[in-house]
């Protein structure tokens, strides 16, 4: 029998996020030289896969199959898959276990993961209308759950009533990932945060405030999986294998919602449950993560349904420094979301790469000798959530 | 009507981009649940193979896959475990205050909870607790072309209001 394949993160890179005078092809041919750059052995030809993670292409560049679209212009000509990928905020982690299982079933060898959005059209109006189609179009979006404040506001109110969680440990969230996104030239803010200044900020749906929630972004990210005998060929970086993952998704439509009540994320816990199986690691041994920060209170039920620490106690987890260098388990040292801002299908290709970075030891804020790294997303109106799980081991 | 600015869809209302149901026989299997909100009554399938009462409504038993399925009426009152309420950077289509509640339809209901608009309804009014019910009301018509003509289809949806005016 032959030896079972390993596919590796190897190399990647982003775009500048933000409000961007560029198109979402514009932003695809930045985020792939820098993606190409971190990898000077690798040549464009040799890349054999390409998936391109993007959900509003057909809404707001008027263009499907962006796929072909954009492969063309990064000068690649893939001959094992060339396909778009639409999990919405969640697309990215999606492609990257797609490439997983193509690269490990031998299908591919080198797969590009790119994804983005181009989330800003010349009028605003339009901006804001178009996030309606985020959710079921026949049984949410006509009651204006489309933009996702008041939902997550709801989940919000609904851990405050449960587990007695304040809105200072929101604030918190807020405070500990603008200070790393501070750092990061990439991310859509670089502003340092204070407590004060959080808690100050104007409401949007009480109780979230200005910093609780991510903004809307224009932006791209790229990385190349590839199998471990390629990997070993092309750098000689320590190589971060994609050790597992998974992705659950329970329900759409709201009057659904799997959890007991909405601060209690079933969910997540099914698919947080399948992809420590997978990678043969349990929440302790995670030593650096990147959770799906699209507003305050979902970092709060994230760290709590993910078991890095108790159900309820998420507020105070983040609220005492657990999440910053030095505490249990430092998450989204590149920002996150909130400071990074989010678009959307390049999300978790971000979050790849800076557990990738975390894991060969050169990220910005480096957690000292990180082994295994975690990133999670959910998607809509919290519709379904997504796990990887990277190791600098592969699964024995 | 007109979509100003794009001189193609000049007189056209462009359906597939607004956030309302498509609601005619034409293009819907489940158009009897909107018919029933016309009639006051919020309804949904039950499954008469195995029993299953399933939300929204389907065409197939998402248990059993029967196609053998009957209209069945859900309760038009609950009451409110939660809500929010925004009033700034509410979306195009909608009014401030917009209003949301999860809401616990009770004991007997097939459909435990459900999460919904809350109209006639100023801020600060809605508390834990509250009784609101079903609320139908009109909302954008369309054209739709049948053959070599053109037929208007009017349309409603539902949202909840509290009971206490
Ligand atoms: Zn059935």
């Amino acid at each position: 029998m032959a030896a079972k394949r390993n596919a590796c993160i190897i190399a990647g890179g982003m775009c500048k996020w933000g409000v961007r005078e560029a198109s979402l092809v514009d932003m695809a041919q930045e985020a792939a030289k820098e993606c190409l750059e971190d990898i000077p052995a690798l040549k464009p030809k040799d890349i054999d896969g390409f998936l391109f993670a993007t959900s509003y292409a057909g809404r707001c560049s008027f263009q499907v199959n962006t796929a072909p679209v954009i492969a063309e212009r990064l000068g690649l000509k893939p001959t094992s898959i060339c396909a778009r990928v639409d999990v919405l905020c969640a697309g990215g982690s999606t492609a990257i276990l797609m490439a997983k299982g193509l690269v490990e079933s031998g299908m591919a060898d080198i797969v590009m993961v790119a994804g983005g959005e181009k989330l800003y059209t010349p009028q605003k109006w339009e901006v804001f209308y178009s996030e309606l189609a985020s959710i079921d179009h026949d049984w949410d979006a006509p009651n204006g759950l489309g933009l996702p404040p008041p939902f997550f506001a709801l989940i919000a109110k609904e851990h405050m009533k449960h587990y007695g969680t304040t809105k200072e440990q929101l604030a918190w969230v807020s405070v500990v990932n603008y200070n790393y996104g501070a750092e990061n030239p990439k991310a859509q803010f670089q502003k340092k945060l204070t407590l004060e200044e959080a808690l100050g900020a104007p409401p949007v749906v009480p109780p979230l405030t200005l910093y609780d929630c991510c903004p809307i972004t224009d932006g791209a990210a790229a990385v190349i999986i590839a199998c471990e005998e390629k990997a070993k060929d092309l750098t000689d970086r320590p190589l971060v294998y994609i050790r597992g993952g998974a992705q659950a998704s329970l329900h759409s439509v709201s009057a659904n919602w799997p959890g007991e009540h909405l601060a209690d994320w079933a969910h997540l816990r099914v698919a947080a449950k399948r992809a420590y199986e997978m990678a043969k690691v349990g929440p302790e041994e995670v030593d650096v993560a990147e959770t799906h920060d699209c507003f305050s209170i979902s970092e709060v039920v994230e760290v709590e349904e993910l078991g890095f620490c108790k159900k309820g106690e998420g507020g105070s987890f983040v609220e005492s420094g657990q999440t910053k260098i030095g505490g249990k388990i430092p998450i989204n040292t590149d920002g996150g979301l909130l400071s990074c801002g989010h678009p959307f299908g390049a999300t978790g290709i971000r979050q790849g790469i800076e557990i990738m970075r975390q894991l060969q030891g050169r990220a910005r804020f480096q957690v000292e000798g990180a082994e295994i790294g975690l990133t999670h997303n959910l998607s809509g109106l919290n519709v379904e959530h997504t796990i990887v799980i990277y190791g600098r081991e592969p699964v024995k | 009507m007109a979509v100003l600015g794009i001189p193609i869809l000049e007189d056209k209302y462009p359906v597939t981009m607004d956030m309302w149901p498509l609601q005619a026989k034409e293009f819907n299997r489940i158009y009897k649940f909107y018919e029933h909100l016309r009639e006051g009554r919020f309804t949904t399938t039950r499954c008469r193979t195995c029993g299953h009462v399933a939300y929204p409504p389907r065409v197939i038993c998402p248990e059993c896959y029967s196609e053998d399925l009957e209209w069945i009426d859900l309760p038009k009152r609950g009451k409110v475990l939660n809500f929010t309420e925004e009033v700034r950077g509410v979306p195009l289509g909608f009014e401030s205050p917009l209003i949301h509640a999860w809401i616990d339809l009770g004991e007997g209901s097939p459909i435990k909870r459900i999460l919904s608009r809350i109209i006639n309804c100023p801020v600060g009014k809605l508390q834990e607790g509250s009784e609101v019910q079903l609320v139908v009301f009109e909302v954008p018509s369309h054209p739709i072309e049948v053959k070599k003509d053109t037929k208007w289809v009017e349309r409603v949806f539902f949202a909840f209001e509290p009971v206490e005016k």
